[in-house]
C-alpha cells in the first residue's frame, strides 16, 4: 500500500485553477521527484498535502496518507501528522526559519509540542540532530540566530527540524535552489545520507537534481499531470512532448557544443582592479579583457566578487585600485560623470526583470527611454520605429508596446529589459544573472536570441552567472572567481574539458547532471565559502583545497599560463 | 528567561502602585463633602485672591466680624466694638478664650501683625488696598514709610484700636474679609512665606487644615481650640476640586457630595425638575455687564449712541431665554439686596419694549448712524459658552433693532484681560464684578476716576465728588441718599450696559441643616449640621 | 549595548534644552502673566511682585537663571500655587498620573493585543468584524463623551463604582479612569496588532512552524507574537505620551489631582515655572520611553542588536 496516495487533487483560487486533477503516489522509502516549470503547481500540491495553503484556496480531491484522509481534516488532526509523520523543508531557509528565535529554541519547541517533556532528553536530541546534519560546533549553534549562520548551515538546520521527530515522509520544496553550487551538492549528499528509509518527495525545476537523486519522477505543466514513471525511463524515452521540451531545454555542463574562441580585437580591458567596501575587500587585483563579438562569462559563488568587479567596471561602485580601459580610453569615476558615449556603449541587464521595469510605464515608453537621453533629436515617430524594431529582434510583437510590466511574463519582461539595453546599439552588454529567474524553455529562447544579436551586431557580452551549465552553452571564454580573486581564465572548450584550478574542477563536479545514467558525484568540497571580511592568507582557496600544501597557506599564487589557460594555483592540473 | 521577565514586570507594577498609596484621607463617615469649582491657589490669606480660596479660608480662620447664615453682619473674634463720633476711631474688644488650633491664645497683637503684613509692600498682597482707609496705609503700601506706622494698635491683649484716615461708614464690613484675619507670628517666624501648608498651618477658625492635595482635595477637621467649638456640629469638611460642573453634578447624584458649588447651565432645567427643593438659587452681589471703552471713538463723547445700544437690549429675553437660570435682569449697577440701599433704575426701564426700541432708533440716528451708515463695532469676551450665547444674542438684538453690525471676538482669559486693561483695541467688552462686602460702595467705588477696576475709564467729576461726600458722611440715611444720587448720575451717562445679576446655584442634600441663602454666597461650614438620624 | 544607551542619553540633553528653550519662549510670548487677573493689582504691588519673582528682568537673563537653577535640580517656585515649589507639585501629582497611565497602557496592551490576535486568527469571521467594529467605535468616541456616560451608568445609576477620585480610597476608584483612558488605546492597539499579526502569520517561518505541527496556540505564542509586537512597540512611545496628556480630560472629569490638570491650570494661569517644570518632565519621560522602546526592539529582533 502506498504511503501517500493523492488522487484528483484540484486547487482553485477564485476563477484561477492552479492544480487540476493531479494524481501522485509515493511508497515507503521511495524517492520521488516532482518537476515542472514555475507555475506548474508543484509547490501548491506539496503544501496541500500538509494543509498549509492560504485560506483562500479551494481544495478538492483526496489525499490519503497511510490510509488516512488528510484533505479536509481539522487543524488539530493535521498537527498529529505534521513533523511526526510528514516533515517539510522549504526553499529559502532565511525566510523559513524564525529570525527572532535561536536555533536551539526552535528545534526544542518541535520536540516539546510532540510530547517531549524531559528537558535533558530534548536537549540531547537537538544536539544529536545538529551533529547529524553536519553542523560544526553544535553546542554553540544552539544559541545562534538564523542570520548568524551561512546559507548552507541554515538549510542543514531546516533539514534537522524536518527530521527531528522521525517522519515517514520528507517533502523538500526546492531545498537547494537558494544555495551556492558547491553547497548544493553537500546538501543533496546530506539528504541522501540522512534520510534512511524516510520517503522523499523532492520538488525541483532542476532536472539534474531529479536525475541524480530520485527513483521516480512526476512531471507537471500548468497544473496538469503530464507524465510520471521511473526516472531512467522518462529520461531515456519521454512520452509527452512537454517532457521532451523540458529535457531538451536542460543545459548540461558535461556535454554540448562550445563556442569557438572569438577573434576580434580587445575592446575592454580590466587591469588589477580592486573593489573595497567599508568592511571588506570584494575584489582583489583582477585583470581580464573582452574582445569584440565575444561572450565572456564570470562565474563564482557568493562572495566571489563577480558582481562587484563588473559593477566597478560600469562605474556603479567605486574602483578602489586598478584601471578599466574601453576603446582606448580610461573609464574613470562614477557612471554619472562619465562620457555619454561611454555610458551608452556599456549596458546592463539585471536578474529580476519585474523590479527593473517601472511598473507605471508602458513597454513602449520603457524601451524608448534611453533614446530620450542619448538621441534627443529623434522625433516621436522615429523613436517608435526604433522601439518596434528592437522589440521584434528580441522576439516581441507590436502588441507588447501597450502593455505594462505586470502584464508580462518573466521571460517577456526580461526581453523588454534586454530590448531597452540594446536599443542604443551598445558595444558591451552585461548580463548579471539575467536568465537565472527564467524557466528552462524560456531561458533557452532568450539565450538563443542573445546569440543571434551577437552574431548580427558583433556585440560583446559579459555574462555573470552561477549556473555553469548555462555558461557552457553560451560563452566563448570563462573567468572563475573565488573570494575576490580570479583563479582561472580559459576558453570554454578548455575549461569544461580540462579545468586546471582545483576550484574549477570542484565547481564542475558539483553541478548535477540531468542524466540518470551518470552516477552523481559526491560533493567535492567541504565547508562553505569563508566570509570575505576575513579571507584566508596565501591562496584564498587553500583551506578547502584537497591539494593544498604548506606553501599555499603562506604565498598567494599569481596568474600563470598553463596550456592555454590562465590559472592562479601552485599545483594546477 | 521568560519567567524572569514576567516577574520583573510584576515588580515594576507593584512598585508603581506602592509609590503613591499615601493618598487623600477619606475622613470619618459624617464628613461634609463640598464641591469647589477650582483649586484654592494658596491658603495664605494675604496672598489669596480667588473666591474659592476665600471660602476655605473662612472655614479655617476668623476675623473680627463675620456673617450669619442669612447674611447679617455678626461679631466674630470681636465680641463688641465702638466707633468714635468722628468716625475715625474703631475700638474692638476681643472675646475671652480665643485660641489658635495649636492651643496658643489669640491676642490683639496678632491682628495688628496681620494687618501690617497685609499692607506691607513686600508681601505683595492682592487685597492690599482693602485697608487703604487706615491711617498711613497708603503711604506704607507705596513703600514710603515703615509698616510699624500703620494706624492699628493693641493697647492690651484683648483690645484693638484702628484709626482711619477718613471716615468710611462701610469699613466694618471689610473686617470680615479673610485678608484681615490675624496671623500666628511663631509660624511666620519658623516657616516664613510657606506657613500655609498642611502640617504647618495654624488657624484660628472653626477648622484646621488636615490635608491638601493640590488640584484635588482640601480636607479640614474640627479645631477643638476654637472658642465656639461647642456650636460646631460637623467634625470634618472635605472640599473636592471639581473643575467640570457636570462631573460635580454626577458626584452629587451618586451621593458622594452633599453640597455643590454650582449647577451646569445645560442641566439646569432638568435639575430644577428633578431636585426641586434641593436646588438653592439666590441673587448674588455680582453683575454681568458690557462696558464701553470711553477713551476712544465711537463711544467717546457719544452719549446718544451708548444709550441707544443699552436700550436696544431686551434684558428680559436675555435672562429668560438665553441664560435661563433664574438670573434677574439688571437695570442698575448695584445689585438688589445690598444693605441700606435701594438702587435707582435706568431711565428707560419702565418703557414698553416697542417704545424703548423706537426711542433707541431715534437716539441712534441722533448719534449719526442709520441703516445706510450702520455702526460697526467689536464685542470682546473671554472664552465661555455662556458669554458666547449672550454675545450672539446681543449681536442679533442690535442688528434687528438698530441695524448695527457687531463682530464677536472670543479671547482667551488672559488676552481678554490684557486688552481690557490697556483699553487700546477694545470697543465693547464683556465684564463682571463681584462685591467684596455688603455695601453699595464696593460697586460704586470702582467707577470712580482712576480706580484700577474702572474698565470703561469713566471720568465724571460730579460722580467723584458725590462719592467723596458719601464717604465722609456718617449718617447712614444721608449717606444712602448721596450714593443713590451718584448711581443715578452714573447710570444716565451710560458708561456701561448692565445686563443681569448673577445668582448662586447650589444643590444641597436634604440631610444638611443650617443652610442659608444670602447675597454674599458665604456658607460657613460651622453653621451647618446633619439632620439627626431617624428623623425624616 | 551599554555604550549605545549612554550615547543616546547624552544625545538627549541638547534635545531637552531645545524643548525647554522653545517652551520658555512660548510661555512668555502669550499675553498676560501669572499675576494679572480680574482684580487689577495696584501698580506698585504689581511691580513688587514682578520684582520678587524676577519677571522684570530681560528674557534671556531669566532664561539663563532658570537653566542654571535646573542644572542644580531646582525647578523654582510655582507662581500660581504660591505656597509650593514646582518640584513639590510635580512630586505630588506625577506619580498619580503615571500610575493611572501605566495601568491604562498595560490594560490596553493586554486587551488590545489579545483582541487583535484573535481577530487576525479568525480573519474575516464575524468575530473579526465585531472586534474591529468595536475598536472603530472606541477610537471615534472622544474621551469626554465616554467618561461621563460611564460615570452615569456605573456610579450614578448602579452605585457600583465611585463617581470621583476623592470619594473613596482603594482600588475601585481606579477602575473608571483607567478604563476611560485605555479605551481608545485598546482600539488602536487591536487594529495595529491585527494588521501586524495577519502579516506575520503569512510569513514563511510561520508556515514552517505550522508544518512542524506545533498547533495554532503554540505557533502564535512562540513564533508569531514576538515579531507581531514590533509595530505595537514602536507605537508605545507616542501612545504613552498620548495617555499621559490625554489624561487631562480624565483628570478633570474624575477630579484626579494629576499632572495633566496641573499643566492646563498652569498654562492658563501663566504659571511659567510650573509649566516649564511639567514640560521638562514630559519631555524627559518621552525621551526615556523612546530609548526603552529601542532597547526592547533590540531584544525582540536580534538582527538590529549590534548597531
Amino acid at each position: 500500500m502506498s504511503l501517500l496516495d493523492v488522487q484528483g487533487l484540484t486547487i482553485r483560487y477564485g476563477n484561477d485553477t492552479v492544480v487540476d486533477g493531479v494524481d501522485l503516489y509515493i511508497d515507503r522509502g521511495e524517492s520521488v521527484g516532482l518537476v515542472g516549470e514555475s507555475g506548474s503547481g508543484k509547490s501548491q500540491s506539496a503544501l496541500a498535502i500538509l494543509g498549509l495553503l492560504p485560506r483562500q484556496a479551494e481544495v478538492s480531491g483526496s489525499i490519503l496518507f497511510d490510509e488516512q484522509q488528510l484533505l479536509g481534516a481539522s487543524e488539530r488532526e493535521l498537527d498529529t501528522f505534521r513533523a511526526r509523520r510528514i516533515g517539510m523543508v522549504f526553499q529559502d531557509p532565511m525566510q523559513a526559519l524564525n529570525p527572532y528565535l535561536r536555533i536551539g529554541a526552535q528545534l526544542r519547541q518541535i520536540l516539546r509540542s510532540h510530547g517531549g517533556t524531559d528537558k535533558a532528553a530534548v536537549d540531547a536530541r537537538v544536539l544529536e540532530m545538529l551533529a547529524k546534519v553536519g553542523l560544526p560546533d553544535p553546542d554553540r549553534q544552539l544559541r545562534a540566530y538564523p542570520h548568524e549562520l551561512s546559507g548552507g548551515m541554515r538549510q542543514r538546520v531546516m533539514l534537522a527540524s524536518a527530521l527531528i521527530v522521525e517522519p515517514d515522509l520528507l517533502i523538500a520544496d526546492e531545498p537547494t535552489t537558494a544555495l551556492d553550487v558547491t553547497v548544493q551538492a553537500q546538501i543533496l549528499d546530506l539528504l541522501e545520507d540522512i534520510r534512511d528509509n524516510t520517503a522523499l518527495l523532492l520538488i525541483t525545476h532542476d532536472l539534474g537534481v531529479v536525475a541524480g537523486h530520485c527513483e521516480h519522477m512526476i512531471v507537471l505543466d500548468k497544473g496538469h499531470l503530464v507524465e510520471q514513471g521511473q526516472t531512467t525511463t522518462l529520461f531515456a524515452a519521454p512520452g509527452h512532448p512537454h517532457t521532451r521540451t523540458l529535457l531538451d531545454a536542460a543545459p548540461r555542463v558535461d556535454r554540448g557544443d562550445v563556442a569557438t574562441s572569438a577573434t576580434g580585437s580587445t575592446i575592454l580591458s580590466v587591469s588589477d582592479a580592486s573593489v573595497e567596501y567599508r568592511d571588506l575587500t570584494a575584489v582583489r587585483k583582477v585583470s581580464f579583457a573582452v574582445r569584440e563579438g565575444e561572450t565572456v562569462a564570470v562565474v563564482g559563488e557568493s562572495g566571489s566578487g563577480k558582481s562587484s568587479v563588473v559593477r566597478a567596471m560600469l562605474g556603479l561602485v567605486p574602483l578602489s585600485a586598478g584601471r578599466v580601459v574601453y576603446a582606448g580610453k580610461n573609464l574613470e569615476g562614477p557612471v554619472e560623470r562619465r562620457l555619454k558615449s561611454q555610458r551608452r556603449d556599456l549596458q546592463l541587464v539585471f536578474q529580476d526583470p519585474v523590479s527593473a521595469l517601472n511598473p507605471q510605464m508602458r513597454v513602449r515608453a520603457i524601451v524608448a527611454e534611453p533614446l530620450l537621453v542619448h538621441e534627443p533629436s529623434m522625433t516621436a515617430a522615429e523613436r517608435l520605429e526604433r522601439v518596434t524594431a528592437i522589440l521584434e529582434k528580441v522576439g516581441l510583437s507590436e502588441r507588447f508596446l501597450q502593455r505594462f510590466p505586470h502584464q508580462l511574463s518573466g521571460g517577456q519582461a526580461q526581453r523588454v529589459a534586454i530590448a531597452r539595453a540594446l536599443i542604443l546599439r551598445p558595444r558591451v552588454l552585461v548580463c548579471d544573472e539575467a536568465v537565472a529567474a527564467l524557466d528552462g524553455s524560456v531561458r533557452r529562447q532568450v539565450l538563443d536570441m542573445l546569440r543571434a544579436v551577437q552574431a548580427d551586431t558583433g556585440l560583446s557580452i559579459i555574462f555573470i552567472s552561477h549556473d555553469l551549465a548555462v555558461v557552457r552553452s553560451i560563452s566563448h571564454r570563462v573567468l572563475v572567481m573565488y573570494l575576490g580573486k580570479l583563479v582561472e581564465a580559459a576558453d570554454s572548450g578548455t575549461l569544461f574539458t580540462a579545468p586546471r584550478h582545483p576550484y574549477t574542477q570542484a565547481l564542475l563536479d558539483s553541478v548535477p547532471v540531468p542524466d540518470p545514467v551518470v552516477v552523481p558525484k559526491r560533493a567535492p568540497l567541504r565547508g562553505e565559502v569563508p566570509s570575505p571580511v576575513n579571507p584566508p592568507p596565501g591562496c584564498v582557496f587553500h583551506p578547502r583545497c584537497t591539494k593544498a600544501e604548506a606553501r599555499c597557506g603562506s604565498t598567494a599564487p599569481s596568474m600563470r599560463d598553463v596550456a592555454g589557460s590562465s590559472v592562479a594555483c601552485h599545483f594546477p592540473n | 528567561m521568560k519567567t524572569l521577565r514576567i516577574l520583573g514586570l510584576c515588580l515594576v507594577f507593584a512598585g508603581l502602585y506602592a509609590c503613591g498609596e499615601a493618598d487623600e484621607p477619606a475622613g470619618p463617615p459624617d464628613t461634609l463633602q463640598r464641591g469647589l469649582p477650582t483649586d484654592a491657589e494658596t491658603l495664605d490669606h494675604h496672598k489669596a485672591r480667588s473666591l474659592q480660596a476665600a471660602d476655605v479660608l473662612r472655614d479655617l480662620g476668623e476675623g473680627l466680624v463675620g456673617y450669619s447664615a442669612t447674611g447679617e453682619l455678626i461679631p466674630a473674634a470681636a465680641e463688641s466694638w465702638e466707633v468714635s463720633d468722628d468716625g475715625l476711631r474703631y475700638t474692638f474688644h476681643l472675646r475671652d478664650g480665643l485660641r489658635w488650633s495649636n492651643g496658643d491664645p489669640v491676642v490683639a497683637d496678632h491682628f495688628v501683625a496681620g494687618m501690617r503684613r497685609l499692607v506691607d509692600p513686600e508681601t505683595a498682597a492682592v487685597y492690599v488696598d482693602l485697608l487703604s482707609g487706615i491711617e498711613n496705609a497708603a503711604a506704607i503700601s507705596a513703600g514710603d514709610i515703615p509698616v510699624s506706622m500703620l494706624g492699628v494698635e493693641a493697647p492690651d491683649d484683648r483690645t484693638l484700636v484702628i484709626r482711619l484716615a477718613q471716615p468710611a461708614p462701610y469699613f466694618i464690613n471689610l473686617l470680615s474679609n479673610p485678608s484681615t484675619f490675624p496671623i500666628h507670628p511663631p509660624s511666620i517666624a519658623e516657616h516664613g512665606d510657606r506657613f500655609a501648608r498642611p502640617g504647618r498651618l495654624v488657624s484660628n477658625g472653626a477648622y484646621k487644615l488636615a490635608a491638601w492635595v493640590p488640584g484635588s482635595l482640601i480636607a479640614l477637621t474640627r479645631n477643638e481650640h476654637y472658642w465656639n467649638n461647642a456650636a460646631t456640629a460637623i467634625d470634618a469638611v472635605n472640599y473636592h476640586v471639581l473643575v467640570q460642573d457636570t462631573a460635580e453634578l454626577n458626584r452629587y447624584r451618586a451621593g458622594e457630595l452633599h453640597i455643590t458649588s454650582t449647577v451646569p447651565p445645560d442641566a439646569f432645567a432638568q435639575v430644577r425638575n428633578q431636585y426641586g427643593n434641593e436646588l438653592h438659587v439666590s441673587p448674588q452681589l455680582n453683575i454681568y455687564y458690557y462696558g464701553f471703552n470711553l477713551t476712544k471713538p465711537p463711544f467717546k463723547d457719544n452719549l446718544a449712541l451708548r444709550q441707544a445700544l443699552s436700550m436696544a437690549v431686551d434684558r428680559e429675553e436675555l435672562v429668560e431665554d438665553v441664560v435661563g437660570r433664574g438670573e434677574p435682569p439688571a437695570y442698575s449697577w448695584v445689585p438688589p439686596g445690598i444693605n441700606n440701599y435701594d438702587p435707582p433704575r435706568l431711565s428707560f426701564s419702565s418703557l414698553s419694549k416697542n417704545d424703548r426700541e423706537q426711542r433707541a432708533r431715534h437716539l441712534y440716528r441722533q448719534a449719526g448712524y442709520s441703516e445706510d451708515n450702520p455702526l460697526r463695532v467689536q464685542i470682546r469676551f473671554n472664552t465661555n459658552a455662556t458669554h458666547k450665547k449672550v454675545a450672539v444674542a446681543i449681536q442679533s438684538m442690535w442688528l434687528d433693532v438698530l441695524g448695527v453690525e457687531a463682530e464677536l471676538i472670543n479671547e482667551e482669559s488672559q488676552v481678554w484681560l490684557a486688552n481690557m486693561r490697556e483699553a487700546e483695541v477694545t470697543q465693547v467688552f464683556r465684564a463682571s464684578w463681584v462685591g467684596d462686602y455688603n455695601d453699595a460702595h464696593t460697586f460704586l467705588s470702582i467707577l470712580q476716576s482712576g480706580n484700577g477696576m474702572n474698565m470703561p475709564r469713566y471720568e465724571n467729576e460730579d460722580y467723584d465728588e458725590l462719592m467723596e461726600l458719601a464717604a465722609a458722611q456718617s449718617d447712614p440715611k444721608q449717606r444712602r441718599l448721596l450714593l443713590e444720587e451718584a448711581e443715578r448720575k452714573m447710570l444716565s451717562d451710560h458708561p456701561v450696559i448692565p445686563l443681569y445679576f448673577y445668582v448662586s446655584k447650589h444643590l444641597v442634600k436634604p440631610e444638611i441643616e443650617g443652610w442659608g441663602d444670602n447675597v454674599l454666597d458665604y456658607h460657613y461650614s460651622q453653621h451647618l449640621s446633619f439632620k439627626a438620624a431617624g428623623g425624616d | 549595548m551599554l555604550r549605545y544607551t549612554l550615547l543616546r542619553i547624552l544625545g538627549a540633553i541638547p534635545t531637552l534644552l531645545l524643548v525647554i528653550a522653545l517652551a520658555f519662549l512660548m510661555v512668555h510670548a502669550a499675553p498676560g502673566g501669572p499675576f494679572s487677573n480680574e482684580r487689577v493689582l495696584p501698580e506698585h504691588v504689581e511691580e513688587k511682585i514682578e520684582k520678587k519673582y524676577r519677571l522684570d528682568e530681560p528674557l534671556p537673563k531669566q532664561f539663563i537663571r532658570y537653566v542654571s537653577g535646573l542644572v542644580q535640580g531646582d525647578l523654582g517656585p510655582s507662581y500660581g500655587y504660591r505656597d509650593y515649589d514646582v518640584d513639590e507639585l510635580i512630586a505630588e501629582t506625577f506619580p498619580r498620573s503615571l500610575r493611572i497611565g501605566a495601568l491604562a497602557i498595560t490594560l490596553a496592551l493586554l486587551l488590545g493585543m489579545a483582541a487583535g490576535t484573535v481577530a487576525a486568527l479568525r480573519q474575516g469571521s464575524w468575530l473579526d468584524k465585531f472586534v474591529m467594529g468595536f475598536s472603530m467605535t472606541g477610537l471615534s468616541i472622544p474621551v469626554f463623551v465616554v467618561a461621563p456616560v460611564l460615570v452615569l451608568l456605573f456610579a450614578v445609576k448602579l452605585h457600583w463604582l465611585p463617581a470621583g477620585w476623592t470619594s473613596q480610597t482603594g482600588i475601585s476608584r481606579y477602575v473608571l479612569p483607567v478604563i476611560t483612558l485605555a479605551l481608545p488605546q485598546i482600539a488602536y492597539i487591536a487594529r495595529l496588532t491585527r494588521a501586524s499579526m495577519i502579516d506575520v502569520l503569512g510569513r514563511d517561518f510561520v508556515r514552517t512552524a505550522r508544518a512542524q505541527g506545533l498547533g495554532t496556540a503554540t505557533v502564535v505564542r512562540v513564533h508569531a507574537l514576538r515579531p507581531a509586537m514590533l509595530p505595537v512597540l514602536s507605537y508605545l512611545g507616542p501612545a504613552v505620551a498620548a495617555v499621559l496628556t490625554g489624561s487631562v480630560v480624565v483628570e478633570e472629569i474624575f477630579g484626579i489631582s494629576g499632572m495633566g490638570q496641573l499643566f492646563v491650570r498652569g498654562a492658563s494661569n501663566r504659571d511659567y515655572t510650573l509649566v516649564l517644570g511639567i514640560v521638562i518632565t514630559y519631555a524627559t519621560l518621552i525621551i526615556a520611553l523612546n530609548l526603552i522602546v529601542d532597547i526592547l526592539y533590540g531584544i525582540i529582533d536580534p538582527r538590529v542588536r549590534y548597531r
